[in-house]
C-alpha cells in the first residue's frame, strides 16, 4: 500500500460523485459505506506509523510520504503528502467522526439527502488533504476545498438564519485565507530568491531565512487565517452563528475537525515557518488565548440556548489549546494536541446530544427542559459523562490535555496560565449549571414526559466516542508516545532561532575558547 | 503487602464496574447492596492487615509506581501505591468507616426503589476507590486525581435525590465551591512542577515559590476541608442521604484536606508564615462553626457545622508544626462523627424528620440508638476517657508548645461551645417533650445498629490507640495531665452543665439565643457568596455576552466587509454575492488541477 494516504484522502471524494448521483435512501447508506471504508483504511495508519522510526530525510517524524510528484513542475509545485504523529491522530479523528456524523444525519436530514451526504464526503477529503499535505499550495487547495461544502451545509440545511450564518462563516474564512495566500506567495518568492529554485514544499520553505520585519508580517497573515479558524478571541464571532444555524452534522464536523485545522495550521505552518515572530508575539497570543478562555466561558454561562452554550464553550476550550501551543515546550504542545482530540470528541458528542433532543422536541432552549433524567435516563447518563469529560475530570480524556497544556504554559506564560485556569473553573460552572437545569430536577414540562430515550442507532454512533473518552483518560500513554517525537521535532524547528540566540549569548558570556569553538563549527 | 493494598483498591473498583455495566444487577438493588457491602468489608480487611504490618510489625515503607504519561521519551507522572505509616493507617480508617456505612445503608436505604439502591451502592464503591487513590498516592498528581474523583462521588451522592431541586442545587454548589478551590490546588501542583521539575512533596521549592506553592495548595484544602469562608457547601451537602453525610461529609472525604497537609508537610514546613495562617484560620473556623452549630434545629446541620468546627481544630493543629495531634484527631473524629451521623440517621429514620424538636423523647422509644448517639456526643464534647478527649488535648498541647496562644484560646472556647451544642441536641432530641412524630418511633434494625455499635466501641476506646498511631511518625505518645488539658476539660464540662440546665432540666431558661439565631440563620457568608454570584458574576457574564454580540461581532463584521470591499472591489455585498465567491474558488481550484494535469 504505497499510496495509502492518497487513497484515504480521495476515496471520499470519489464516493461523493456516486453519492451525488444516487437517490436519497441509497445515498445515505452509500455515504456511510464510503466513510466507513475510509475509516477502516485509516486504522492501519496507526500501526504503520512508527514514532521511533525514521521517515523523510531532514524530518524524521514525517512518514508514509508519497511524492513529491511534480504537479505544476514549472512552478515547483508538487503533490506530496505524509503524516507525522500529530497529523496521524487528527486524520484518525476525522475518519472516525465523519461516519458518525453521516450515520447521525440519517434521522435529521430529510431533504436533498444525496447532496448533503455528498458534501459531507467532499468535506472529508478537504479536511484529510489539509492534514496530510506537505506542499503549501496543495494545502491551500484543500483548505479552500473544505470551505465550499461547509458553506452549503450551513446555508442549505441550516436553521432559520442560515444564510446570514453561512455568509458570515464564508467571509471570515475567506478573508483569512486570502491573506494566507498572499503570505504563501511571498514566502514562495523569497525561497526562490534565496535558494535559486522554485518550490512550494513545506520542507524547503522551512529553510527560508527572512528579514525580521517581513517575517513579522507574514506571520501575522498566517496567524490571522488560523486564528479565525480556531477561533481565537476577538475573531470568534462567526462561530456561534455558524454553530447555532448549522445542522447537527455540520456543527459536529465544525467543532470536531475544522477548528483543529486552525491550531494544526499554527503548529505546521505559522510557528515553524516564522520562529522569531512566533516567539516575539507569543505573549500576545497567549494573552488572547487566556482572555478567550475566560471570555468564552462567561458568555457561555448566560446563554439560554444549549447549542450556543456549547459553541461558546468551544471558544473557551480552544483557548486552552492555544495556550498550550504557545508554551514552546513538550508538555504544553503535547497537551495542546491532546486537547485538540479531546475537544473534537467531547464537543462533537455534545453537539450530537443536543441534536438528539432537538430532533425530538424541536427546541434547544434550556428553560424548555428539566428533569430529563426521569424521562430519558440513558441520554442523561451519556450527557453527564460527556459533561465531565468536557470539564476535565481526571479519569476522562479532558483532564490530561488540560493539565499538560497548563503545566507547559505555566513555564512560558505564568500570568496567562493563572487567568486561563480561572476560566477552567467557569467551565465547571456553566456546564454543570446547564446539566442541572436540563437533566435534573422535577420533570414538569408535559412535552418532555413522552420523550423516547436513545435508540439503538444513537447508542451505536455515540459508543465509539464514549469509549475513547475513557480510553484516552485512563491510558494516555500510547497517544502521547505517538505524538511526542513529532511534537519535539516541530519544537526544534520553532525554537531554532531562539536556540541560536541563546548559543550566541552564552558564547559571549563564557570565554574566548568557547567562542572560538562555536566559530569553528560555523 | 502490596498485593493486599492493591486488593483494597481493586475490589471496590471491580464492584463499581460490575454495578455500572451490568444493568440487571444494578436493578436488583438489594443484591447490589449486599455485594458492595461485602466488598467494602473485605477491602477493610485487606487495609487493616496492611496497617497492622506497617504499624505493629514495623514493615518498611513500600512504593510501587508505573508511569502514566510520557515526557521526552521518558516515563512521567508516576501513579501507583505508596504505603507508609500515614497512608496505611488512613486507608484502614477510611475503609473501616466505609464498611460500617455500607452495612448500615443496607438497612437505611431498604425502602428506596431497587434501581436507586443499585446506583447508590455503585457510587459508594467508586468512592472507596477514589479515596484509596488519594490516600495511597505516591505524589501530588495522583492525590489530585483521587481528590477530583471523590469530588465527583460527592456531587453524585449529594444529588442522589435529584428530583428534589434543593438536592440538585446543593450538589452543584458543592462541586462549584470545591472546584474553585481545586484550581488553587492544581495551580499549586503546576507551580511546584515549574519550580522543582517534580510533583513530589519531598522537595520544597526555593525562593518565593516556597510560600506560593503551599499557599496555592492550601486553597484546595480550604475548599475540601470546609474552612471559612469556603465552608458554605458543607451544610448544604446534608441534602444527601444521611449515610453519605457520615462517610463523605464527616469522616473521610472532608478530612482529605487535612490529609493533604499531613502528606505534603515538607512543602508546608518550608513556609512558616503559612503555618501561622493555618493555625489562625483553623481556630477561627472552629469557633465560627461552633457558634453557628448552637442555633441549628436540623440535627444534620448541627453535625455539619460541628464537622467544619472539628476540621478547624485539625487544620489549626497542623499549623502548630506538629502533625500527630491533627492526624490523631482526624482518626478519632472519623469514628465518633460517623457514629453521630449514623445515630442521627437512625433517629431521622424513626421520625421521618430532621428537626430535633420532632424527635423529643426518643430515649424511651429507641434506647440503643440513643445510647450510641450519646457515646458519640460525649466523645465529641471531649469528656475524659472518650476518644475525642485525647486527640483534642494533644492538639491544644501542640499549639501551646508552638506558642500560638491566640488560636489556642479560640479553640478552648470552642471546646466549651461544642459540649454545649451537643448537650442541647441530646437533651432536646432524646430527652425532651415527645413530639407527635416520635410517638410511633421504632428502634432501627440490627443491621443499622451493629455498625453503630462498632463505631461506638471505637469512640469509647479509640483514644487509647494514640500510641499505635504515633508509630506512623516513629514517635512516642504518652498521655499526660497538663494545665491546658484541665482547663479545656473544665470548659467542656461547663458547656455540658449549661446545656443540661438550660435544655434538660429547664431549671434555668434565662439564656436565649434569639439574637444570635437571627443573625446566623440569615446566613451572612452564604449571602456574600450568593450576591457575588447574582450581583457579580452573572451580570458581568451578561455584560460580556452583550458586548460580544453587539460590539465585538459588529466590529468584526465591519472589518470583514471593509477588507472584502477593498480586496475585491465589491460595491455591494449581498448574500447572493458570496455564492459567486464559492464559484470563483471552485473554478480556481479546478484550474489549478487542470493546469497540473495538462501543463505538468
Amino acid at each position: 500500500m504505497d499510496h495509502l494516504l492518497s487513497i484515504i484522502t480521495f476515496l471520499p471524494l470519489v464516493g461523493a460523485l456516486a453519492v451525488f448521483a444516487s437517490p436519497g435512501a441509497t445515498a445515505r447508506w452509500l455515504a456511510l459505506g464510503v466513510s466507513g471504508l475510509t475509516f477502516l483504511l485509516s486504522v492501519p495508519l496507526w500501526f504503520l506509523y512508527d514514532p521511533a522510526g525514521t521517515g523523510l530525510e531532514g524530518w524524521h517524524t514525517m512518514q508514509l510520504v508519497e511524492g513529491p510528484y511534480p504537479w505544476i513542475a514549472d512552478l515547483g509545485i508538487s503533490y506530496m503528502v505524509g503524516i507525522d504523529g500529530i497529523a496521524l491522530l487528527l486524520v484518525l479523528l476525522t475518519t472516525l467522526l465523519t461516519p458518525i456524523v453521516i450515520y447521525s444525519s440519517f434521522s435529521s436530514v430529510h431533504e436533498k439527502v444525496s447532496q448533503y451526504m455528498g458534501f459531507m464526503l467532499v468535506l472529508e477529503t478537504g479536511m484529510l488533504g489539509a492534514f496530510v499535505a506537505l506542499d503549501t499550495f496543495l494545502f491551500y487547495v484543500f483548505w479552500e476545498l473544505m470551505l465550499i461544502p461547509m458553506y452549503f451545509i450551513i446555508g442549505i440545511w441550516g436553521g432559520p438564519n442560515r444564510i446570514y450564518a453561512a455568509v458570515k462563516f464564508f467571509i471570515y474564512t475567506v478573508v483569512g485565507s486570502l491573506l494566507m495566500l498572499v503570505a504563501i506567495l511571498a514566502l514562495y518568492f523569497f525561497h526562490h530568491a534565496q535558494q535559486g529554485f522554485w518550490s512550494a514544499s513545506i520542507l524547503d520553505l522551512y529553510h527560508v531565512v527572512l528579514p525580521y520585519r517581513t517575517e513579522f508580517w507574514l506571520f501575522i497573515a498566517f496567524a490571522l487565517a488560523f486564528a479565525i479558524k480556531v477561533p481565537m478571541f476577538p475573531v470568534h464571532t462567526w462561530l456561534p452563528d455558524a454553530h447555532v444555524q448549522a445542522p447537527t452534522g455540520g456543527s459536529v464536523i465544525l467543532a470536531g475537525v475544522l477548528l483543529k485545522l486552525g491550531t494544526f495550521g499554527f503548529l505546521r505552518y505559522a510557528m515553524p515557518l516564522f520562529p522569531q515572530a512566533t516567539h516575539e508575539l507569543g505573549p500576545v497570543i497567549a494573552g488572547l488565548a487566556a482572555i478567550g478562555i475566560v471570555y468564552g466561558a462567561l458568555v457561555a454561562m448566560v446563554q439560554d440556548d444549549i447549542k450556543k452554550l456549547v459553541a461558546y464553550s468551544s471558544v473557551s476550550h480552544m483557548g486552552v489549546v492555544m495556550l498550550g501551543l504557545f508554551s514552546f515546550n513538550t508538555e504544553g504542545v503535547s497537551g495542546s494536541v491532546y486537547q485538540m482530540l479531546n475537544h473534537g470528541l467531547s464537543t462533537g458528542a455534545l453537539f450530537l446530544l443536543v441534536g438528539i433532543i432537538y430532533e425530538r422536541r424541536h427546541t434547544r432552549l434550556i428553560a424548555e427542559y428539566g428533569g430529563l433524567a426521569t424521562a430519558v435516563p440513558k441520554f442523561s447518563v451519556v450527557m453527564l459523562i460527556v459533561t465531565f469529560s468536557s470539564i476535565g475530570l481526571p479519569g476522562l480524556n479532558g483532564f490530561i490535555g488540560e493539565a499538560l497544556s497548563l503545566l507547559g504554559s505555566f513555564h512560558a506564560h505564568p500570568v496567562a496560565t493563572v487567568v486561563g485556569t480561572s476560566g477552567v473553573i467557569f467551565g465547571a460552572v456553566y456546564m454543570l449549571w446547564m446539566v442541572q437545569r436540563v437533566i435534573f430536577g422535577p420533570l414538569t414540562n408535559q412535552a418532555n414526559k413522552e420523550l423516547t430515550d436513545l435508540t439503538g442507532r444513537e447508542i451505536l454512533y455515540l459508543a465509539p466516542i464514549l469509549a475513547l473518552i475513557f480510553v484516552m483518560g485512563l491510558a494516555p500513554r500510547p497517544f502521547l508516545q505517538v505524538m511526542e517525537p513529532s511534537v519535539d521535532r516541530v519544537l526544534q524547528q520553532v525554537n531554532r532561532e531562539v536556540d541560536l540566540l541563546a548559543v550566541t549569548e552564552s558564547a559571549a558570556h563564557s570565554g574566548d575558547a568557547v567562542r572560538g569553538a562555536h566559530g569553528g563549527e560555523r | 503487602m502490596l498485593i493486599l493494598a492493591l486488593t483494597s483498591l481493586l475490589a471496590p473498583l471491580l464492584c463499581f464496574a460490575l454495578l455500572a455495566v451490568v444493568e440487571p444487577l444494578r436493578r436488583r438493588g438489594r443484591l447490589a447492596g449486599r455485594l458492595s457491602a461485602l466488598v467494602a468489608v473485605s477491602s477493610f480487611a485487606a487495609a487493616a492487615r496492611v496497617a497492622w504490618m506497617v504499624l505493629v510489625d514495623g514493615a518498611d515503607p513500600v512504593t510501587w509506581t508505573v508511569h502514566w504519561l510520557v515526557h521526552e521519551g521518558q516515563g512521567f507522572a508516576p501513579v501507583g501505591i505508596h504505603i507508609d505509616g500515614i497512608s496505611a493507617s488512613m486507608l484502614a480508617v477510611v475503609t473501616l468507616v466505609a464498611a460500617c456505612v455500607q452495612v448500615y445503608s443496607l438497612g437505611y436505604m431498604a425502602d428506596e426503589p431497587p434501581a436507586a439502591q443499585g446506583r447508590y451502592f455503585a457510587w459508594h464503591s467508586l468512592f472507596i476507590v477514589a479515596m484509596g487513590l488519594l490516600v495511597l498516592a505516591p505524589d501530588l498528581l495522583q492525590l489530585f486525581l483521587g481528590w477530583e474523583l471523590v469530588g465527583l462521588c460527592s456531587y453524585l451522592l449529594i444529588g442522589f435525590y435529584w428530583r428534589k431541586p434543593s438536592a440538585g442545587k446543593a450538589a452543584v454548589k458543592a462541586f462549584w465551591v470545591t472546584k474553585f478551590a481545586d484550581m488553587g490546588l492544581l495551580l499549586g501542583i503546576i507551580a511546584l512542577f515549574g519550580a522543582t521539575g517534580t510533583m513530589s512533596w519531598e522537595h520544597p521549592p526555593a525562593g518565593i515559590w516556597a510560600l506560593v506553592v503551599p499557599a496555592l495548595l492550601f486553597v484546595g484544602v480550604m475548599g475540601k476541608s470546609a474552612q471559612v469562608p469556603l465552608h458554605i457547601w458543607l451544610p448544604d451537602a446534608m441534602e444527601g442521604p444521611t449515610p453519605v453525610s457520615a462517610l463523605l461529609h464527616a469522616a473521610t472525604m472532608v478530612a482529605a484536606g487535612v490529609f493533604l497537609v499531613v502528606r505534603a508537610y515538607p512543602l508546608f514546613e518550608a513556609a512558616p508564615a503559612m503555618l501561622t495562617f493555618m493555625a489562625w484560620l483553623g481556630a477561627i473556623t472552629a469557633l465560627v462553626a461552633a457558634v453557628t452549630a448552637v442555633v441549628q434545629d436540623d440535627i444534620k446541620k448541627v453535625l455539619a457545622y460541628s464537622t467544619c468546627s472539628q476540621l478547624g481544630y485539625m487544620v489549626a493543629a497542623l499549623g502548630s508544626g506538629h502533625l500527630m495531634g491533627g492526624y490523631f484527631h482526624l482518626t478519632t473524629h472519623a469514628f465518633f462523627k460517623a457514629l453521630l451521623f449514623l445515630g442521627a440517621g437512625a433517629a431521622i429514620h424513626a421520625v421521618h424528620s430532621n428537626s430535633i424538636f420532632d424527635m423529643g423523647g426518643l430515649w424511651r422509644k429507641t434506647p440503643v440508638g440513643a445510647a450510641l448517639f450519646i457515646v458519640g456526643a460525649l466523645a465529641l464534647a471531649g469528656v475524659p476517657g472518650f476518644a475525642g478527649f485525647f486527640s483534642k488535648d494533644l492538639i491544644l498541647e501542640e499549639l501551646l508548645h508552638a506558642g500560638h496562644l491566640g488560636p489556642l484560646l479560640l479553640l478552648v472556647v470552642s471546646a466549651g461551645l461544642t459540649a454545649f451544642y451537643m448537650t442541647r441536641v441530646v437533651a432536646i432530641a432524646f430527652f425532651g417533650e415527645p413530639g407527635a412524630r416520635a410517638a410511633h418511633a421504632h428502634e432501627a434494625p440490627w443491621i443499622m445498629l451493629a455498625p453503630m455499635a462498632l463505631l461506638g466501641m471505637l469512640a469509647l476506646v479509640g483514644g487509647f490507640g494514640g500510641g499505635l498511631l504515633a508509630e506512623a511518625w516513629g514517635q512516642e505518645y504518652h498521655f499526660a495531665v497538663t494545665p491546658v488539658g484541665v482547663v479545656t476539660t473544665l470548659f467542656g464540662l461547663a458547656g455540658i452543665g449549661v446545656g443540661v440546665v438550660r435544655y434538660g432540666t429547664r431549671t434555668w431558661t434565662g439564656l436565649t439565643l434569639d439574637g444570635l439565631r437571627g443573625f446566623i440563620l440569615s446566613g451572612p457568608v452564604d449571602r456574600f457568596w450568593d450576591s457575588a454570584w447574582r450581583r457579580g458574576l452573572l451580570p458581568v457574564a451578561r455584560m460580556v455576552g452583550w458586548f460580544d454580540r453587539y460590539v465585538v461581532d459588529g466590529l468584526m463584521n465591519l472589518v470583514a466587509v471593509a477588507v472584502l470591499k477593498l480586496g475585491a472591489g465589491v460595491r455591494r455585498l449581498q448574500t447572493g454575492r458570496a455564492q459567486d465567491y464559492v464559484f470563483a474558488v471552485v473554478v480556481g481550484a479546478l484550474l489549478f488541477l487542470a493546469y497540473g494535469v495538462v501543463g505538468g
